[in-house]
């Protein structure tokens, strides 16, 4: 005999409620954050200088390994090699990605926003080491250079935010839940 | 409150996922350049024939100039080098390498399973490459091609074709492997007690 007070599962499409949900949610925020990012005064005012500052912490980096670099605007460049950081260099695809994962899946919003901000920090440093390897790359590996900065690092810096929303959903998010 | 097994399996399924992916991204990235010159040639044979489907007279040519790169070509319009402009295909499905170390690294699914449902993605996927590439050649026409783009396309159709390359080649190439392996895999997420459902 059944309960008849208990609720019946749910079955078809309902099964699959919150995932559905979760899916939408994110294609609308991804794609909804690289719509605003592409509109010129946010290229300008925003994307632009955060571009600039992730040139200038590579070039201080490769300037602290030794490897004698000098900054010019977003040209960074010693006596091997010179490259130009540009928007695609800066870790923003990652970071959208990555918060748009992490702002659609259902948490706590301080536990999204604690998710957020630490996994922006941490796909920057990702970011930071894969700018300076491509330097290196450049400087000592030069026939390395474009399968390294085209395929490479985008799939290492892109797995890396997916892995981080990972680690996220399935480690943070319960602890959370459970110590709430 | 979750019991300690549960969170022991929920720590054991990320830590394992995390190490498959390592040990999958070395073959996957080998299949992947050894498929890359005749997926290529299977992508811009697919493209130009979905291109000339959308013209009249269909005048587009699209052809593998050497192992990553393909020229577009017009019948009725002529270039000094030869061709209009050099797209590099293998930066268009190289997320090849995260579709396929993502399926391949999920634990507690049998090989079989995994295999099954990478294979309905690749099917999806080689659909969303064709589009792209079809995609990239039409925002080439209508905005690379300088006085040829400005006569045959208005302002409207360039900011489109501009708009819809943008978003396939930027936001949905890059989500894309996650957006399919979220489709299989989310409800672990859901139900983490038995992730592997």
């Amino acid at each position: 005999m059944t309960d008849p007070t208990s609720t019946p599962p749910a079955t078809g499409w309902r099964a699959h409620r919150q995932e559905i949900k979760f899916l939408a949610l994110f294609l609308a925020l991804l794609l909804g954050s690289f719509t605003v990012i592409a509109f010129k005064p946010v290229n300008d005012h925003v994307i632009e200088p955060f571009t600039a500052g992730v040139a200038k912490a590579s070039g201080f980096v490769l300037a602290a390994i030794g490897q004698g670099t000098e900054m010019s605007g977003t040209i960074i460049r010693n006596q091997r090699f010179a490259v130009n950081i540009r928007n695609g260099c800066n870790g923003v695809e990652a970071m959208l990605i990555y918060g748009a994962a992490v702002l659609a899946f259902p948490a706590a919003w301080r536990t999204r926003i604690r998710g957020f901000l630490l996994g922006m920090v941490a796909i920057q440093i990702v970011n930071l080491v894969r700018v300076v390897a491509l330097f290196l790359t450049g400087a000592y590996l030069p026939s390395l250079f474009d399968s390294s900065h085209t395929v490479i690092w985008q799939t290492i810096v892109i797995l890396s935010s997916v892995v981080l929303w990972i680690y996220w959903a399935q480690r943070i998010v319960p602890r959370a839940q459970a110590a709430s | 409150m979750k019991s300690r097994d549960g969170e022991r399996a929920e720590r054991s399924w990320a830590s394992r996922f995390l190490r498959n992916l390592l040990l999958w991204a070395v073959p996957v990235t080998l299949v992947w350049i050894l498929l890359t010159p005749y997926y290529n040639r299977f992508l811009t044979v697919s493209a130009e024939r979905l291109l000339r489907l959308t013209e009249s007279p269909a005048a587009t040519g699209l052809t593998l100039s050497d192992r990553h790169f393909a020229v577009v070509t017009r019948a009725d319009l002529s270039a000094a080098r030869g061709y209009l402009y050099r797209i590099r295909v293998s930066d268009i499905h190289f997320n090849w390498l995260m579709l396929g170390t993502f399926f391949l690294a999920v634990p507690g699914v049998t090989f079989r399973r995994r295999l099954g449902n990478l294979g309905w993605a690749a099917l999806a996927t080689v659909c969303f490459h064709i589009v792209s590439l079809f995609l990239f050649v039409k925002f080439v026409y209508a905005t690379q091609l300088a006085s040829w783009s400005l006569a045959q396309y208005g302002a409207a159709a360039r900011e489109t074709w501009g708009m819809a390359k943008h978003v396939f080649d930027l936001p949905l190439k890059f989500a894309w492997p996650f957006l399919l392996w979220a489709g299989f895999y989310l409800r672990a997420f859901f139900a983490p007690s038995d992730p592997s459902r």
